[in-house]
């Protein structure tokens, strides 16, 4: 079950949605080339598309025309190769944390000791050791988002697609949980494309940062974020970072 | 009874004696005095029957002070009458709700789930939940006697629509997002159904079968009124043919403890069941 990193490829893809018999175009003419193991970063301003695109990747959404792929393979619909971060967590209110994070390995149907197992691994990775037990209400916002993506990552997958995760927590949480991420994504060691409206965030993060410009959602330009690995949510303080917002901010400005 | 004495003896050191090792659980004078009120009412309530039995309504053929319905009671226990009365009720109404809990949430979660199969038969499921179904029961009792297999029918057909309706409705209200989730671990249908959607509707189901079960004791004494061998419906029917009011209460007040028995009884595997769900309104 080992996977590696895996590329996604988008290549001329548009979308349109038909709304009160209006056509509206939400993405125009996208191309993308994700390399395996980057940690991509899409931001831009809400209505630009970008959950679309990654609702796409994840295949809950099929291009009106032109298509993506990962690791070479076309999407035609979801798959075990791909984890899904969901914007609101999304847990079961009805399961514990482990159940929770077991989720994926019990629909594949993988034997009930490996999957707690390996769903425990995960727990530990994201720090929720000692709340196995727990039900989602009794957790706060950031352990929820933490047991979201241990379930993400407990299917083992090549590409990790996480749709502002971290939009509905507090600024001191959120801190944390970027830190939290810089470490699990690199111990995980899968691609992953991230998106959000945070600026900050986006450079923070990524390796590189893609600007979206709103209706139709249009690539605008990516920009290579050159700072040092591994990073810390300190880094917000240089001035080569400074430079970076003002960079993107320029180019949502503009949009 | 004295139960005075103990009240006054143990509710001033309430406060004190909870808070010290065990906080968790509430004490027994705390527990105590959340059954002391509606206790109170019960005495004053049966004193009261017994004083209105004895001075007011003093004819036999009409009423019955508390004292001779507990003696009824009592003899009608001795001579194995009640039990066997008790006995026949609470199969026919276990054994009514009990098919009516299988074939409710069968049917529920195939109309939930399907829109086609709800544009058949919604329309008409309405219709009938609306339905006072204890109607039909004389037509139930000439198919199928009076033993105790026509009133389980009764007690089925009164209970099965609310808890048909209350799972359809809850596995329509399974939020989108957890659906969502399980697509995208690549679930099938059966999955999402088996693994979201039926445990998302459990806190309805369960309110559908308490609902249930407060019609089907409607449907037991209805059914039995109708025609029966033995139960508490028949008895109560016997006992004002014959004019034997004690006997009636007796009955009356055996279906009363059934039914609340029944309901706390649901109530205990309902707070069981949704451990889960930050509960709302307790403290």
């Amino acid at each position: 079950m080992e996977r590696h990193p895996a590329s996604v490829t988008v290549e001329h893809l548009d979308m349109e949605f038909v709304a009160r018999g209006r056509r509206q175009k939400v993405l125009d003419d996208i191309d993308l080339q994700i390399a395996p193991g980057e940690f991509f970063v899409i931001v831009g301003p809400s209505g630009c598309g970008k959950t679309t695109l990654l609702r796409i990747l994840q295949g809950l959404a099929h291009p009106t025309s032109g298509h993506a792929s990962v690791g070479g393979r076309i999407i035609t619909g979801p798959g075990t190769d791909r984890g899904f971060v969901f914007q609101n967590d999304a847990l079961y209110p009805w399961r514990t944390v482990t159940r929770n994070v077991v989720f994926g390995l019990e629909l594949q149907g993988v034997s009930k000791k490996e999957a707690a197992s390996r769903a425990q691994a995960m727990i530990e990775l994201v720090g929720l050791k000692g709340f196995e037990s727990h039900y989602p209400h009794e957790l706060s916002g950031g352990m929820r988002q933490r047991v979201n993506l241990a379930r993400a990552l407990a299917i083992e997958p090549a590409i990790l697609l996480m749709d502002e995760p971290f939009a509905a927590l507090d600024a001191l949480t959120r801190e944390s949980m970027q830190r939290e991420l810089l470490r699990i994504a690199s111990v995980a060691g899968t691609t992953v494309v991230f998106i959000t409206h945070q600026i900050d965030e986006a450079i923070l993060l990524g390796d590189r940062v893609a600007v979206f410009s709103p209706r139709p959602g249009r690539l605008k330009e990516i920009i290579n974020i050159e700072l040092q690995r591994p990073r810390d949510p300190d880094v917000k303080q240089s001035a080569a970072f400074q430079d970076y917002v003002g960079r993107v901010a320029h180019l949502i400005g503009h949009a | 009874m004295e139960q005075d004495t103990p009240t006054t003896l143990l509710a001033p050191s309430a406060p004190g004696t909870a808070a010290g090792d065990e906080a968790v659980r509430p004490g027994f004078a705390t527990r105590w005095r959340a059954w002391r009120r509606p206790l109170t009412t019960l005495v004053i309530l049966l004193v009261g029957w017994e004083l209105l039995g004895r001075f007011v309504l003093t004819n036999p053929l009409f009423f019955a002070p508390l004292s001779e319905v507990v003696a009824a009671g009592i003899d009608l226990w001795r001579n194995g009458d009640l039990e066997t009365h008790i006995w026949v009720s609470l199969s026919e109404l276990l054994e009514g709700v009990a098919a009516a809990i299988v074939f409710g949430i069968a049917a529920g979660v195939g109309v939930g789930v399907s829109q086609r199969t709800r544009e058949y038969v919604e329309v008409y499921i309405t219709a009938l939940y609306a339905t006072p179904l204890v109607a039909v029961t004389p037509l139930l009792i000439l198919w199928l006697g009076i033993g105790v297999f026509s009133k389980a029918a009764v007690v089925f057909l009164t209970a099965v629509f609310p808890i048909l309706i209350n799972t359809a409705s809850g596995v329509r209200a399974t939020d989108v997002q957890l659906i969502e989730v399980a697509q995208s671990f690549c679930a099938t249908r059966r999955q999402i159904i088996a693994k979201v959607m039926l445990p998302a509707a459990v806190p309805f189901m369960l309110t559908g079968i308490r609902l249930g079960i407060g019609r089907g004791i409607v449907g037991v004494v209805v059914g039995e009124l109708f025609g029966a061998r033995a139960g508490l419906g028949y008895l109560i029917f016997t006992s004002g043919q014959t004019f034997d009011v004690p006997a009636l209460f007796v009955g009356i007040i055996t279906l009363a403890a059934m039914g609340v028995g029944l309901t706390l009884a649901a109530e205990l595997v309902e707070h069981r069941a949704l451990r889960w769900r930050r509960s709302v309104s307790m403290d």
